[in-house]
């Protein structure tokens, strides 16, 4: 009559991954609602306590979840309104920055290839910098294109992301309700595992999006406190910027690692040395972030062995692109966890009788004057 | 307008049912509607099966209504430990040492319980010290009471 402790078998190993899958290409054709829902999630984790040490304090749910709500919302209204002119005076000559910053990665470029070129005749034989510069700026050319399309897509999501606060504030309102309203739709031969299933998805989905709060901003202040020391302008910013990117396995980091070598190159120009430091300062941030604060923050939540991670990283990128990296790991945490208590269930036959017997005794029960 | 969000509101008929209870009987209104958030349902009919001997124990048990026999196999024959009245608490032991329950549990009529699950307990020590330790009082002193019926009849004392 115990629980089967056992870790879920290969059957079980294989429909977790398949449903995993189905669930990524799912959901990747419906982002507008599934990224707002992520962003609610990480709010709802973040503002959960805060409606709890109301709610001990004599306040109602619904009051908490409500004041909670609103103080976030007159926080980031002030901060935005705030940073508002800034913004706009940066938007204003946006197209004309990235233009600079973009002829900045391209004249480090040139410059690290010549260089290549002077040492290496094979090199210089090849004609690999002019190769490459004319390549580039060919690809430059597109790029400014792009920008408009790339903007206006930006201002066609942001309707949907305001949906991540309206969700995020049901979630700290009705979530125990709702907790309790799929407990109550389970039989009573099932009903302790159900609670303990439940349980386990909360805390995979608390652990996972509270450590990657705690990364962001270990990043953050990381990657800041490398640049403000090298006298990289928006140190905080830059560092912030990227620790976000870096949300998005492998791609993300690329991404961040770009961005600040951009940087870098085109504030100071006549420093080649500057860029080459940001690249250094990123690999070593990145090395601390796999190695070091990775295991301290999401690593501790999803319990899953470092190649399966690692491989289904991989997966999800090939079934769902972008997206399919940014959501297989939160994604395969909670199928994990409900495949693995579904095979528990479906598989204890003590169960699966106490079920039969109950059900068998409601029928007698709803019959009882019936009988002729 | 702001301080009466933290006035205290009248008890509800649900809440006052909750305090009578042995296990909450020393929390206030606030704490009761923590708690309450917390408990859950459940109807049972008779003769069905609360938990077995053996199984897991994830969660605590209340009698609201109905009753609950506490039944254990010795020498192979399923014998009647003792039977669990309204306002009764059962597993308690397993909700303590996460230990596998050490008698089985059958509704002897139709009964409604309260289920307050290990974990939302082991949470409620983290995020309110305060009503755990209340808590951890009530099932103390149920403890004592059961270990102080061992002197009495010890075949009926070990059933959870």
């Amino acid at each position: 009559m115990n629980a089967n402790h056992q870790g879920p078998g290969p059957v079980v190993w294989a429909g977790i991954i398949a449903v995993t899958c189905l669930l990524l290409f799912a959901l990747q054709k419906m982002l507008w609602l599934v990224v707002p829902f992520l962003l609610a999630l990480i709010l709802y984790y973040m503002l959960r306590p805060l409606v709890q040490g109301l709610v001990f304090r004599g306040m109602g749910r619904d009051g908490a979840s409500s004041a909670v709500m609103l103080g976030f919302l007159a926080l980031t209204g002030a901060a935005f309104a705030l940073m508002l002119p800034r913004l706009a005076a940066q938007l204003a000559d946006g197209e004309s920055m990235v233009e600079r910053y973009m002829k900045g990665g391209l004249n480090l470029l040139e410059r690290s290839l010549r260089l290549l070129e002077a040492k290496w005749a094979l090199l210089a034989n090849a004609q690999i910098a002019d190769t490459m510069v004319h390549r580039l700026n060919n690809m430059g050319g597109h790029f400014t294109e792009h920008i408009e399309p790339l903007a206006m897509g930006i201002a066609a999501w942001m309707p949907s992301l305001l949906l991540a606060p309206f969700l995020a504030f049901f979630f700290l309102r009705d979530g125990g309700r709702f907790k309790r309203f799929l407990g109550n739709a389970v039989p009573n031969a099932f009903f302790e595992r159900t609670l303990y299933l439940l349980h386990d998805v909360d805390r995979t989905a608390r652990a996972y999006f509270q450590g990657l709060i705690e990364l962001t901003v270990l990043d953050t202040f990381t990657l800041a406190a490398g640049l403000w020391l090298m006298g990289v302008p928006g140190a905080l910013a830059l560092g912030f910027i990227c620790a976000v990117l870096a949300w998005i396995p492998y791609i993300g980091s690329i991404l961040g690692g770009l961005l600040v070598v951009l940087v870098a190159a085109t504030d100071f120009p006549d420093t080649p040395a500057m860029a080459y430091w940001a690249i250094t300062l990123f690999i070593f941030v990145r090395l601390l972030d796999d190695f070091f604060y990775m295991p301290l923050t999401i690593g501790k939540s999803l319990h899953m062995h470092p190649l399966v991670t690692v491989i289904m990283i991989f997966v999800g990128g090939a079934v769902a692109g972008v997206p399919g990296l940014m959501l297989v790991l939160p994604v395969l945490g909670v199928v994990m966890v409900i495949g693995a208590t579904i095979g528990q269930i479906v598989t204890d036959p003590r169960l699966m009788a106490r079920h039969r017997h109950a059900r068998l005794l409601r029928r007698q029960q709803a019959s009882v004057d019936l009988t002729p | 307008m702001v301080l009466g969000l933290f006035r205290p509101k009248p008890v509800s008929p649900r809440l006052e049912r909750l305090h009578s209870l042995f296990l909450f009987v020393n929390l206030t209104p606030a704490e009761l509607a923590i708690v309450d958030a917390l408990l859950h349902e459940r109807d049972y009919l008779a003769d069905e099966v609360i938990f077995d001997e053996g199984e897991d124990g994830q969660a605590i048990y209340i009698v609201l209504e109905g009753k609950v026999s506490i039944r254990r196999d010795i020498d192979g024959k399923p014998m009647v430990l003792a039977e669990m009245e309204p306002g009764a608490v059962f597993g308690d032991v397993a909700l303590l040492n996460n230990a596998p329950r050490l008698a089985q549990a059958r509704a002897a009529g139709p009964c409604r319980l309260a289920v307050f699950f290990r974990e939302d307990f082991m949470s409620l020590l983290d995020t309110h010290a305060r009503i755990a330790s209340k808590i951890s009082l009530q099932i103390a002193r149920t403890l004592a009471n059961r270990l102080r019926d061992v002197r009495i009849a010890p075949q009926t004392s070990q059933h959870l």
